[in-house]
């Protein structure tokens, strides 16, 4: 009952008691996450800390050694492929495709899993991808090469594919990399509003904190493949948990306009 | 104009089967490649005499030269060019590398080597077959998957970078023909006299029953490629984009690879290792067609088939009366083409 409360409502999101890594090196063991549903988790810590390993192991990219990935308390290496990548959808860091694929065409392909397996796409197919494009704003340049988008453009275009695949339950792995701080923040608004007007579940890895405080819901604070500290963000963002995740001096304080907390770097203490 | 307004104009503009008229030009230079391939010859046939013979009502001399020497001659350069241009296009695919074709990649080689080795091991020194010649396809199709397999091995450890892939193809198939031509001069004398078939690949010897079994592979491949042909276009993705979108990556790159060796295998067993035609067929493709796949896999194969009937009709023509092997002239026009593609993807990437 108690794991039950973890994750709360459908479409929550958990590794419990799990390992994983590469090859025979255990990026993190005996690990329990949750992500709760409806809400923005931002996973940060510094580098190398398993944050993106996290996020493939609970999308079953990457096989567990122990424990298990569950999706609304179900396993999800037990779904067969298409339905996991109907509940699960999924961005990671660095996506490629050809230069000369239009945005639309690659919209259309985050619909792969909800089409009957010979069939032409439908009209559904058509709807939930002009959708998806009106959504992350690249409508107007559905038809243009991606090799020719901005990298502002060409990110949103990626995330317009991953809602198109209309899964209750999105991943990201640093959206924001490479993006300038306007693209950023446009990319982590629309993220949220998605988040909260559909009732989403949204775990995503993020380098920055302020835009993780300012943006997310919840946020989980990891070293070494550990939780340091996990929950709401007024209760984790803190100069302790910061300092001793990141290894830094700092301060935290208040926007009063958004009410988010927001930190200011000092040094680094050595022991990061 | 406001820019959603233009974005719309685009679209319309840009209607989702733009493809078909540009294959419907494709068909017609094929059509005309092949008619030129039948009517081409020592003795020309002129269309006036060709077509009555096409239709059974010609002299017995045209019907004769015609229907025994002249359209298996043809058909075979199709088929096997199609073949080809397939395993190509699904090879390319499968690597998610534009520089990938069974003729690169050391498969067309692997497969040749795997017909000569039969030959060699189940020759007696009355120089006949100890075996049934219909074992020689299962052979050459052993040759093409075992260095299909080595080369997957290669690359499938760590990231092998596209141009990488390309060089362990290389060395891999200068290893194939080294064995081949070691199977020739150890063979029997009188093989040796087709050491340029296995070599070079050539159509000039071309029966029905090579155009039939040639034909009964492709026949069973092309609807199996049509079959992958979504899945083909979510492999455009990389590795992880294409998994969270829901397709089995490994699983289709190894279909997609088995594919490719059979379709190989299948024109390698009966014209030999014609080289770039693979490589050039699903290239050109790409530049008339667009990135879908469904339109890709009917202008690979005709692209394919045209090359080699080209081909053919300029080894008979430019260099009359010497027999010089078909895979001469494929690779006469692939190699420098092949320099083209390697030198823009490096452009791309600098």
């Amino acid at each position: 009952m108690l794991e039950r409360t973890l994750t709360g409502l459908r479409n929550g999101l958990e590794l419990r008691g799990a390992a994983a890594g590469y090859g025979s090196r255990l990026v993190f063991e005996g690990l329990d996450l949750a992500i709760a549903s409806g809400r923005v988790t931002a996973l940060c810590g510094p580098n190398g800390c398993g944050k993106s390993t996290m996020l493939r192991a609970m999308r079953a990219m990457l096989p567990l050694s122990a424990g298990a990935a569950l999706v609304d308390d179900g396993s999800v290496d037990a779904l067969p492929v298409r339905e996991r990548a109907r509940r699960i959808a999924m961005l990671s860091q660095n996506p490629s495709a050809p230069d000369e694929m239009t945005v639309e065409d690659l919209v259309r392909l985050g619909r792969y899993a909800h089409r009957k397996r010979f069939a032409p796409a439908g009209p559904g197919d058509r709807q939930a991808a002009d959708a998806a494009m009106a959504a992350a704003g690249v409508d107007d340049i559905a038809a243009r090469p991606i090799g020719s988008l901005s990298g502002g453009q060409l990110q949103r275009a990626w995330i317009a594919m991953v809602i198109a695949q209309a899964a209750p339950v999105i991943l990201l792995d640093e959206p924001t990399n490479h993006l300038d701080i306007a693209h950023a923040l446009e990319t982590l608004d629309l993220v949220a509003r998605l988040c909260h007007r559909e009732a989403r579940t949204v775990a995503v890895v993020l380098h920055d904190l302020n835009l993780a405080a300012r943006h997310a819901d919840d946020i989980v604070f990891l070293r070494q493949g550990r939780i340091v500290a996990q929950g709401p963000v007024a209760q984790t963002f803190t100069r302790d948990v910061i300092s001793s995740v990141f290894g830094i001096e700092c301060r935290v304080l208040s926007d009063e306009e958004t009410g988010r907390p927001f930190c200011i770097p000092v040094r680094a203490t050595g022991h990061g | 104009m406001s820019a959603i307004m233009q974005g719309a104009a685009d679209r319309s503009a840009m209607p989702r089967h733009a493809s078909a008229p540009m294959l419907g030009l494709v068909a017609a230079v094929l059509l005309a490649a092949m008619l030129a391939g039948l009517s081409m010859g020592s003795s020309p046939m002129p269309l006036e005499r060709l077509l009555p013979a096409l239709i059974g009502q010609g002299s017995a001399t045209d019907m004769l030269i015609l229907w025994t020497l002249r359209a298996p001659r043809v058909l075979l350069a199709g088929v096997a060019g199609a073949s080809l241009g397939l395993a190509g296009l699904v090879l390319q695919r499968a690597t998610r590398n534009a520089l990938a074709a069974p003729s690169v990649l050391g498969v067309t080689d692997g497969a040749a080597l795997g017909a000569v080795a039969f030959l060699f091991l189940f020759t007696d020194p009355a120089n006949m077959l100890t075996v049934s010649i219909y074992w020689q396809p299962v052979a050459t199709a052993l040759g093409a998957a075992f260095f299909a397999m080595l080369v997957a091995l290669l690359a499938g450890r760590g990231n092998v970078g596209p141009v990488s892939l390309i060089l362990y193809g290389f060395a891999l198939g200068a290893l194939a023909r080294a064995g081949v031509t070691l199977f020739i001069v150890a063979g029997p004398v009188y093989r040796a006299s087709q050491a340029a078939i296995w070599l070079a690949g050539s159509v000039h010897e071309a029966r029905w029953s090579d155009v039939a079994a040639t034909g009964l592979v492709l026949s069973i491949c092309l609807p199996a490629v049509v079959l992958m042909a979504r899945r083909m276009d979510q492999l455009l993705l990389d590795d992880n984009s294409a998994m969270a979108t829901g397709v089995a990556v490994r699983r289709s790159q190894f279909m997609l690879m088995g594919l490719s060796v059979v379709l190989t295998a299948g024109a390698v067993s009966f014209v030999g290792a014609i080289g770039f035609v693979g490589l050039v067929a699903p290239h050109a493709a790409r530049l008339l067609l667009g990135l879908r796949a469904l339109p890709l896999i009917a202008g690979s194969a005709m692209l394919g088939a045209l090359a080699v009937i080209a081909a053919d009709i300029v080894v008979r023509y430019g260099f009359a009366p010497l027999e010089v092997p078909t895979g001469a002239a494929t690779a006469l026009l692939g190699a420098p083409y092949f320099l083209f593609i390697l030198f823009r993807a490096r452009q791309n990437h600098a």
